[in-house]
């Protein structure tokens, strides 16, 4: 494979690590809560779309109609108890941390801890591929950076064009005056949780239609996504949409160029060197987030 | 409009404001003095719904708002000028505007509103894009206020909006109170400028120590060895 | 007493005024409680330890003459290992509160080191364990080295870097084949002393030494001077800086402490499995079974990780007996959930409250399981201990008035008072809609946009103070050196043309301030003038925007946080922010011990007593901050702060709303401090206390010194009176 052709396919799947991360830093930025239970429904995600698509026949990109509700309402049901409860920074680290053990144990449990993959016959997409000269883009990559794009590209227009996204920007900055200003912690909170939840679904789809799955991939995301969220500035969506890109087209280089092996160690060290040189977060601009 | 009965604020265990009794007429400016400490911000803070109340009532146009979070005490129309500003840095000069319409009353005629603050203060609108952390002291206290003004409130809690600003600036601002109060918004006014707070209001409060010591016309208020005493300890 | 007659007493002849006889006799009496209370703790432990550690070698050494059964050795050398992992893992996260999700890395290089070296290579296999403990060692000094040097966000960070670390050790081992290229690696047993019998023996003897040497590390660190470094910084690490514990340097150490006892588990453990696989060494389930350990058995105590082990590991192995393995770990997630939100501070500490009552509980519930056919006597062991976990963990209010005894020094996880632990896992909970987000002056109206991001504890510290008459025993704080020449003299601090801004705003503007040794110096000015930002500057914790500040020679903006300590200035904050796991007297030794001059715990202990004798907080010298009411919170900040040895204190409103009876008390008290050599900057609104206290007055306006001189000349300068009443100001 090509540089170009690593660097370009690695950006690709960037926009897929962006949607992962999008959740988590978005959550923590505003909420002040790390959900590490988001991963178990990344996961969760994953698996919904290989369950329905395989033995409900139903078409992949369809089984998001059932996933993003359910997901959606997990995520928001998660959160109201955190409120409720009262959970901040690095209780919320360890509750989640249980809370994802759990739902990793329970899909081993349901689905076994072998390597799943849908099949070529329900998941069309698997096989296709877009051609350009020399370079070979497989669909589900495009898809994944289409549909990544597209659901950041919203996220970002609400948070700086509605009058929720302004609440959301506002807590987050000051959460005292943000609800003298009529802004319900819990609501916003619930509704927050709720979109993260309809991402994870989302990406854990795209995840499934390009790769196996495994309960163990949870954890395998960690590093990737931790990557993304830190590079691009806590609570900055659009910073980690550019990070996402980066950090892709970094690992996918890097497999190519070294070897496959050397790719978390860049990322590693690229996230020692932001952390040293910009800890706010290496794309994450100073206005509008 | 505002009521206030035997109004019992703690700060854990020690007692902060003791049987505060205070009212605001519709359309009226009231001021409340005193020295730091007094618990005058206090006050402010439980009003606003940020801190509870642990006896008395508050009431707004016959509504209780005494055990009411703040952002259910917003939607009853109570906005606040926090002491310090308290604009959110990150966020542009129009962003903050459009928060302070963020109540259902208010959103509907956001774009209306907008235009009046506007008028009030022509350096926002020169400055929309601007991010608040930027702006100057006085520019800040003008969008804390025109952010306020925009949750169309009946009642306006301002605390201490010449805190750090230069007499030129305070003059300023205390001309756009003056505007504000005569489009017959309710006003309560918490100030360190002890001068300049009763020429704008009608009445005063004087609060030492948790406690009305003194209440009546501003200009009496004005005279009294009182309220010197209190705040200069002289 | 007149200005005069205090100015005078100020100026000459204070040594003999101030040392009071009253009070020596109840500090010596107090001091050596406490030295003997420390020392009986560690003489108990020089003799259980050995003891215990003696008999369960005797379990193996004399396993068939005892006819203790081979599975139950099994059983306990997977306890020891975990009681070493657990431990590890405690000594960094539970003592800082800097949680880590990195044990595996720890494991995984153990394991490897001695695969790749004993196993492949055939190198020494204890040789192979002392280089996994320096690999180990030199992998958290690189991630101490980053994550805590970081100001904003440091605990979150530090969590989430050790949770990627152990995955990038795992692929780099499944990747290069020198390593292990994902085929595992296979370890022979080593030769080992035949008297020892089986290789099972073998193996729990080693576990034995190392979960036995771990735990006294642990021991040993918490009761010496680095555990309560230790224990402030989890309580509240800025507060511990600006007395003077090194932070970084003790958190440093306490991580490479945490690495090398993991490494060295690991060695062994690579041994027990004899086939090392990346799966089996760096699997998530080490730091959750590690982390449920601990905070299950209670994070502040070193016998918390071996309470918690014990539990877990039993439950574990019921568990696989009836065959619900599947279930192990959504039991274990589910614990760690349950934990968090109802007994974060763990089992330890709820049985001490409660002992009796546990172990009639263990006793009576494990004898009936017995009873029931079909279960054997490990099934009754743990329904007996949990039945004595659920007794004690039972929800109890009364525990957060009772001051816990300390037995021994330990600083036992005494009830947390409302918010003020830092770390986020205390016992309070902010219930939903009473969330005290507070508006208004949190520090004299300073816009936040410096620091870290507040955290919702930060949000919960209110201001306010009760009423509560202060003992007034008149005595001073032992102090080594003896009277100091106060007559008005050397420059303590220089602040020049200092200003700082925030964003936009100007908190200062070009301030020019001297403060001389024996002046009492007031600062005052309308709210917003820039006074507790001036305070902040001059301690050190913030820095200015431009200008200098130097104090005692010293430019301020050079020296590191915890040094701003050691050249003589002490702050009193407006909030109260004790440490609220140590007693009042440990709170002010902790200044003592980390101060100019570093002292022992017990000495530090006996010199504590005179600064709390001198705020008048004796007999409370034995009680939990959270007993004491915020009146006198306020005190212990001051007794902490003169603790330290100031040259210069800074009293940032430290009379707020007391009542005149206690003003007049506290001007005594402030009074007696300054005639002990100490100058004074006091912010302060009340003016008819400044006037009475200070030698000179500095008047702040909108960021800039107004004015500056005699206190009565200052009060009735027009421009002054302006400043504060506004434009027209009546005669």
């Amino acid at each position: 494979m090509t540089t170009i052709q690593a660097a370009l396919s690695g950006a690709l799947l960037g926009g897929l690590y962006a949607l992962m991360a999008a959740g988590v830093s978005v959550t923590w930025g505003v909420l002040r809560i790390i959900n590490l239970a988001h991963f178990g429904l990344l996961l969760l995600g994953a698996y919904l779309t290989f369950e329905l698509a395989s033995t409900w026949r139903i078409d992949p990109l369809l089984t998001l109609a059932v996933t993003v509700p359910a997901l959606a309402v997990l995520g928001a049901a998660l959160q109201w108890v955190f409120d409720r409860l009262g959970i901040t920074e690095l209780n919320s680290l360890l509750l989640t941390f249980g809370l994802l053990i759990i739902v990793v144990q329970a899909i081993s449990n349901i689905w076994s801890a072998d390597f799943q993959r849908m099949t070529a016959e329900v998941n069309p997409y698997a096989t296709e591929a877009l051609h350009l000269g020399r370079l070979a883009f497989p669909l589900p990559t495009l898809l994944a950076f289409g549909l990544a794009s597209a659901v950041i590209l919203s996220g970002h227009l609400v948070l700086t064009r509605t009058f929720l996204g302004r609440a959301l920007r506002a807590y987050a900055e000051d959460r005292a005056v943000a609800s003298a200003f009529g802004v319900d912690h819990r609501r916003i909170g619930v509704l927050l949780a709720a979109a993260s939840g309809g991402s994870a679904a989302i990406a854990g789809m795209l995840f499934s239609l390009g790769s196996a799955l495994t309960p163990a991939t949870a954890f395998e995301w960690f590093g990737t996504v931790f990557a993304v969220v830190i590079l691009g500035g806590v609570g900055h969506l659009i910073g980690t949409y550019t990070a996402g890109l980066f950090v892709g087209m970094l690992s996918g280089v890097v497999s190519v160029v070294l070897s496959p092996a050397a790719a978390p160690f860049v990322l590693f060290s690229a996230i020692v060197l932001a952390l040293l040189l910009r800890p706010q977060g290496l794309f994450a601009v100073g206005t509008a987030r | 409009m505002l009521e206030i009965t035997g109004l019992d604020a703690y700060y854990g265990d020690a007692q902060a404001l003791w049987g505060i009794d205070l009212s605001v007429g519709p359309g009226e400016t009231v001021s409340v003095i005193g020295p730091n400490g007094a618990g005058k911000s206090t006050l402010v803070n439980v009003i606003a719904g940020l801190h509870p109340a642990r006896r008395g009532t508050i009431t707004l146009a016959g509504v209780n708002l005494t055990k009411m979070p703040a952002h259910r005490v917003c939607s009853q129309g109570v906005a606040t000028v926090p002491e310090g500003r308290r604009v959110f840095p990150e966020m542009s000069v129009y962003d903050n505007l459009c928060l302070g319409a963020y109540r259902k009353e208010a959103r509907a005629e956001y774009r209306q509103t907008l235009l009046r603050v506007y008028e009030l203060f022509p350096v926002l609108e020169q400055r929309l894009q601007q991010r608040a952390g930027s702006l100057s002291g006085g520019e800040q206290q003008m969008l804390a206020i025109g952010r306020a003004l925009m949750a169309k409130p009946k009642l306006l809690l301002l605390d201490e909006p010449s805190l750090g600003l230069a007499p030129v600036v305070i003059d300023e601002v205390f001309e756009a109170l003056r505007t504000i109060n005569e489009q017959g918004v309710s006003v309560l006014l918490v100030e360190q400028e002890v001068e300049r707070a009763l020429e704008l209001s009608t009445r005063g409060y004087l609060l030492a120590e948790g406690r009305v010591v003194a209440s009546g016309p501003s200009d009496w208020l004005r005279d009294s060895d009182q309220a010197r005493q209190s705040v200069l300890g002289v | 007493m007149t200005r005069e007659g205090s100015r005078g007493m100020a100026r000459g002849g204070a040594g003999a005024m101030t040392r009071g006889i009253a009070g020596v006799m109840d500090r010596d009496r107090a001091g050596a409680m406490g030295r003997g209370l420390a020392r009986v703790a560690r003489r108990r432990a020089l003799i259980a330890f050995p003891l215990v550690i003696a008999g369960m070698a005797v379990l193996s050494l004399y396993r068939v003459t005892l006819g203790f059964p081979l599975e139950y050795l099994v059983l306990l050398t997977t306890m020891l290992f975990w009681i070493t992992q657990a431990t590890s893992w405690n000594i960094l996260s539970g003592f800082t509160g800097y949680f880590s999700f990195g044990q595996a890395a720890y494991v995984g290089i153990g394991a490897y080191t001695t695969a790749v070296l004993f196993g492949r290579h055939g190198l020494n296999f204890y040789l192979t364990i002392l280089l996994a403990a320096v690999l180990s060692a030199l992998l958290a000094l690189a991630i101490g080295a980053l994550a805590f040097r970081l100001r904003a966000l440091r605990g979150e960070i530090f969590a989430l870097l050790t949770l990627a670390v152990p995955f990038i050790l795992a692929a780099l081992a499944r990747i290069n084949q020198s390593i292990d290229g994902g085929q595992g690696i296979i370890v022979t047993v080593p030769d080992f002393p035949s008297g020892v019998g089986l290789f099972q023996d073998y193996l729990y003897l080693l576990n034995l030494l190392v979960a036995g040497s771990a735990v006294a590390v642990a021991f040993w660190i918490q009761h010496s001077r680095f555990g309560w470094a230790l224990s402030a910084i989890r309580d509240g690490e800025e507060v511990a800086e600006g007395l003077g514990v090194a932070t970084f340097r003790y958190k440093l150490l306490a991580l490479l402490a945490s690495a090398v006892i993991g490494a060295v588990g690991g060695s062994i453990f690579a041994l027990q499995i004899g086939f090392v696989t990346v799966e089996s060494v760096f699997h998530l389930t080490i730091p959750l079974f590690v982390i449920v350990m601990s905070v299950l058995g209670g994070r502040t105590h070193w016998l918390g990780p071996v309470l918690g082990v014990v539990i877990v590991v039993l439950l574990q192995d019921r568990l696989t007996v009836s065959g619900l393995r599947q279930w192990q770990l959504i039991v274990l997630g589910a614990v760690l959930a349950a934990l968090v939100v109802v007994a974060p501070d763990g089992l330890y500490a709820r049985l001490r409250n409660r002992p009796v009552a546990a172990l009639i509980a263990a006793v009576a519930v494990g004898l009936g399981w017995l009873l029931v056919p079909g279960t054997g006597l490990l099934d009754a062991l743990l329904a007996g201990i949990l039945a004595a976990a659920l007794v004690a963990m039972w929800p109890h209010y009364r525990r957060r008035t009772a001051a816990v005894a300390s037995v021994g020094g330990a600083p036992v996880n005494g009830p947390s008072a409302d918010g003020l632990s830092a770390d986020g896992l205390s016992a309070d909970r902010v219930p939903a809609d009473e969330s005290p987000v507070v508006m208004g002056p949190a520090a004299g109206a300073e816009p936040r946009t410096d620091g870290p991001a507040p955290s919702a504890a930060n949000e919960t510290e209110l201001v306010a103070a009760a009423a509560a008459p202060p003992d007034t025993a008149d005595a001073s704080s032992d102090r080594a050196s003896s009277v100091r020449p106060v007559v008005l003299g050397e420059p303590l601090i220089e602040c020049h043309e200092v200003a700082r801004y925030f964003g936009g705003v100007r908190a200062l503007d070009g301030v020019n301030l001297t403060i001389r040794e024996g002046e009492i110096v007031g600062l005052v000015g309308p709210n917003g003038s820039g006074k507790t930002t001036l305070i902040s500057l001059m301690a050190g914790s913030l820095r200015p925007t431009r200008g200098t500040i130097r104090v005692g020679g010293h430019d301020l903006t050079q020296l590191a946080p915890h040094r701003v300590a050691h050249v003589g200035v002490a702050r009193t904050y407006q909030i109260p922010r004790p440490f609220a796991s140590m007693t009042v007297r440990d709170n002010v030794a902790m200044a003592v011990m980390f101060g100019r001059s570093p002292r022992s715990l017990s000495a530090a202990r006996e010199l504590a007593e005179g600064p709390l004798d001198v705020v008048g907080l004796g007999e409370y010298a034995d009680s939990y901050p959270s007993a004491l009411n915020l009146h006198q919170r306020q005190l212990l900040e001051m007794a902490r702060a003169l603790a330290a040895d100031p040259r210069v204190l800074l009293l940032d409103e430290a009379l707020a709303g007391l009542t005149p009876a206690e003003i007049d008390n506290a001007v005594a008290v402030v009074r007696r401090v300054h005639a002990s050599g100490v100058a004074i900057v006091l912010v302060e609104h009340l003016l008819r206390v400044v006037k009475q206290l200070a030698t000179r007055i500095v008047v702040l306006d909108r960021g800039t010194c107004l004015a500056e001189g005699d206190p009565d000349e200052v009060l009735a300068d027009p421009a002054v009176v302006r400043a504060y009443l506004g434009k027209r100001a009546h005669a």
